[in-house]
């Protein structure tokens, strides 16, 4: 009954493979809704000189994705929620979201999070800053965090099958790895 | 027109934490089990993954569709609507909730049994909780530990011992009531963190140890041992070193060949005959409706789940639900208090890796009745435990502890960057208890698509609850506070308490009078003797611990006594 000897089953780091893009993974925006989605995240985590920002880390390509797959329910509330960004963005700096300098837009994106905005604004910016995080920090596999650049805002190390006792050392982060769980892309 | 299937002589509902291990000794003692599951077989190559979207965000090991369809509805008013809640985080799947749970296999302690009595020996009747239907258990410690010490080893518990027959050892809990021998396996690995917070904990006097769980922290049992990689939480284990059911006592059942396992098969009735005997249970699988026919009927699907087919379960013995003529089931319901407490440190913690609240530095100083409650205002208090695992997502999106402004843009990015490996949570689960205004019952306006009514959860005015949380919330932020931390959260509580719960207790408490209880103490029903409950559902106190251990060694006992009184209870 009690422990026998069986060989522990881990299976090696190596087995998870680098995550690449699927050039056939159906995409749900239009390039005008792709574009304005791009400026969106591409304020929420912005590059600057700690490095790159959800945009280059794939933020907007996994919200493209995944709105054509598992948030398939949620895309009709993100075009209203792009459309409604539209028209408050021309209303206090007259023009389109996407057409404005980064200054610009963090002041669109300041002004929508007072209290004063519109309460469904209000509920678009949560929802897009839950996908920005996602799509930045969450697994490669959802067309986001691409190559895990994502980790490296938050110095995570990455997911690994199996971690060793020095792994979790306080003094000593692990070996950064940048790999999809799936193993399949 | 329902088919009829072959007799067995013991039908299973639900094969999770609860079922999962009463078919064992069933199996064991030669009867022909049949169990039956709502949910899956569940692939641990395919569906569990070190992915924070698959696990936390889209909760794909935590949510089953059967609990999805009959989600609870909830109240915090005995006479007002109630409006429907989120699905509860339970699984339907064959290992149940095993599969994700955290997997800290506790014993309850001596006083969690005989409450009632030790309170009034020690402070007088006053300090029962005003409104409280708690009673002492009809069973104690003594009359567990026997299954304690069964189930710490074939479900597989990995810990480390404070009390061997008396002899304290400060390496493990030494508030613990005595056991009879050690671990099977030595407790999980400890960390950096975990070992400063040891050390925090010993230089303010207090005892400090790891906390037991249902993971293998060696070869175990024919499984290998547990890793580390840190999505324990919410998901199952890819090398089945947690000992969800359907890796450890579900698989040695079926070498019996004694169970016959029918998944993706939901329960809908228990039947009953006009003398008052269950005689099998009824569920569609398939779109097909069948007929089990078992000689005993236990029951082991999640308190509200159990609870509603109980009350769902109406015959011309039982008119208003099966073993109900006393009005019991699903009285004496309440969910487990407790707090998320998290603490900033000014240090990297490393604790990205780990097995979540199963890798784990407790104390227990502030639980139960460790310490004088004279004049406090309650009784009870909590455990209180640091822990590892975080994950990328959960981690960049926490609190900044009003240090930046804004949560979007470069500022936050920084502090983000410097802060997201550097806070740290505590678990700090407090003693509940059951009380007049907290039940469960069936709603009368909601239904599942097959038309039946869900369970709906009343839940209100448990102020002993929010004020021994409070004041062990209290000691927790002192422990952060010694530990360096530079902040730490000290959130206040809503005193109608939580209303669904992962850890839900009562509905069909255990009790020897059957006008304030459902089953007796060994788990059978007062009216219908072949028809046994499983699970939290017979608790009459929570302890200020998980209850899974706890489930399964009452699992394994009432099973057990099933076998061994075979023909007085099935005659």
């Amino acid at each position: 009954m009690i422990a026998t000897a069986a060989a522990s089953a881990l299976i090696p780091v190596g087995a998870i493979r680098c995550a690449a893009q699927n050039p056939n993974q159906p995409r749900s925006l239009t390039p005008a809704q792709r574009r304005t989605t791009e400026m969106l995240v591409d304020r929420i985590i912005p590059a600057d000189e700690l490095g790159p920002g959800a945009l280059e880390c794939g933020a907007a390509n996994f919200i493209d994705f995944q709105l054509a797959d598992y948030l398939a329910p949620e895309k009709d509330a993100w075009l209203a929620g792009l459309n409604a960004l539209d028209v408050f963005a021309m209303e206090r700096q007259g023009a389109t979201f996407a057409d404005l300098a980064a200054d610009k837009r963090d002041a669109v994106l300041l002004a929508l999070t007072d209290n004063g905005a519109p309460a469904n604004l209000q509920t678009f910016f949560n929802i897009a800053r839950a996908y920005t995080m996602q799509g930045t920090f969450g697994d490669p596999h959802y067309g986001g965090n691409i190559g895990g650049k994502g980790w490296d805002i938050i110095r995570y190390p990455g997911a690994r099958l199996a971690t060793s006792a020095d792994m979790q050392s306080m003094d000593k982060a692990a070996e950064p790895v940048r790999r999809s769980a799936w193993g399949n892309e | 027109m329902a088919i009829h299937l072959k007799p067995v002589d013991v039908a299973v509902v639900g094969l999770g934490a609860a079922g999962g291990v009463a078919v064992l000794p069933l199996c064991r003692a030669g009867l022909k089990v049949a169990g039956i599951e709502a949910g899956a077989w569940m692939d641990p190559h395919k569906d569990f993954k070190p992915d924070e979207i698959h696990n936390n965000i889209r909760r794909m090991v935590t949510t089953g569709d059967k609990i999805k369809r009959e989600a609870p509805t909830i109240r915090h008013s005995p006479t007002g609507p109630a409006r429907r809640g989120a699905p509860s985080p339970m699984m339907n799947a064959v290992g149940g909730s095993s599969i994700h749970y955290q997997a800290q296999s506790w014993r309850l302690k001596p006083w969690d049994f005989k409450t009632v009595t030790e309170v009034t020996r020690r402070y007088g009747k006053s300090y029962i909780p005003q409104g409280s239907t708690v009673e002492d258990w009809p069973i104690g410690y003594d009359d567990l530990e026997p299954y304690y010490d069964i189930t710490e080893r074939e479900v597989g518990v990995s810990g480390k011992a404070g009390n061997i027959k008396g002899t304290i050892d400060k390496e493990g809990n030494i508030f613990e009531g005595p056991r009879q021998r050690e671990y099977p396996m030595p407790h999980l690995r400890s960390c950096d963190y975990l070992d400063h917070m040891k050390k925090a904990a010993r230089e303010m006097g207090w005892n400090p140890f790891h906390g037991p769980a249902a993971i293998n922290s060696v070869p175990y049992d024919g499984r290998g041992a547990c890793a580390y990689h840190g999505y324990c939480q919410a998901g199952g284990c890819h090398l089945q070193a947690k000992n969800s059911t359907c890796f450890s006592t579900i698989p040695k059942a079926q070498r019996t060949k004694n169970l016959t396992i029918f998944d993706r098969a939901q329960v809908t009735r228990i039947v009953a005959n006009a003398n008052g005997k269950v005689t099998g249970v009824s569920y569609i699988a398939g779109g097909k409706e069948y007929f089990q026919p078992a000689k005993a009927v236990l029951v082991g699907s999640y308190t509200y789940e159990s609870v509603r087919l109980l009350l769902l379960s109406k015959s011309k013995a039982y008119p208003n639900g099966l073993g109900n003529n006393k009005g019991q089931v699903g009285r004496h319901y309440f969910g487990h208090w407790q707090s998320g407490t998290s603490a900033l440190f000014p240090m990297d913690l490393n604790i990205w890796y780990g097995a979540y609240q199963a890798q784990a530095m407790m104390i227990d100083e502030w639980a139960d009745d460790e310490f004088d409650h004279t004049g406090l205002g309650f009784i009870g208090g909590a455990s209180l435990g640091v822990y590892t695992e975080t994950h990328p997502i959960a981690a960049a999106s926490g609190s900044t502890w009003g240090q930046v402004p804004l949560n979007w843009g470069s500022q936050w990015k920084r502090w983000i960057h410097e802060n997201a490996g550097r806070t740290a949570r505590a678990y700090v689960q407090a003693n509940s208890f059951p009380y007049e205004t907290t039940f469960l019952d069936l709603d009368p306006a909601v239904k599942d698509p097959l038309g039946d009514p869900v369970i709906r959860v009343t839940t209100m005015n448990r102020e002993n609850e929010r004020r021994a949380l409070m004041y062990a919330q209290g000691k927790m932020v002192e422990w952060f506070k010694a530990a360096g931390a530079t902040m730490a959260t000290n959130p206040d509580f809503d005193p109608d308490g939580p209303a669904l719960s992962t850890h839900a207790y009562g509905g069909t408490r255990m009790g020897d009078n059957p006008e304030t209880s459902v089953v007796d103490k060994w788990g059978f029903s007062h009216e219908a003797p072949n028809l046994g409950m499983l699970g939290g559902s017979v608790f009459g106190t929570s302890g200020a611990r998980n209850p899974t251990l706890t489930i399964q060694a009452l699992a394994w006992r009432t099973a057990e006594h099933l076998a061994k009184n075979w023909k007085s209870i099935t005659a």
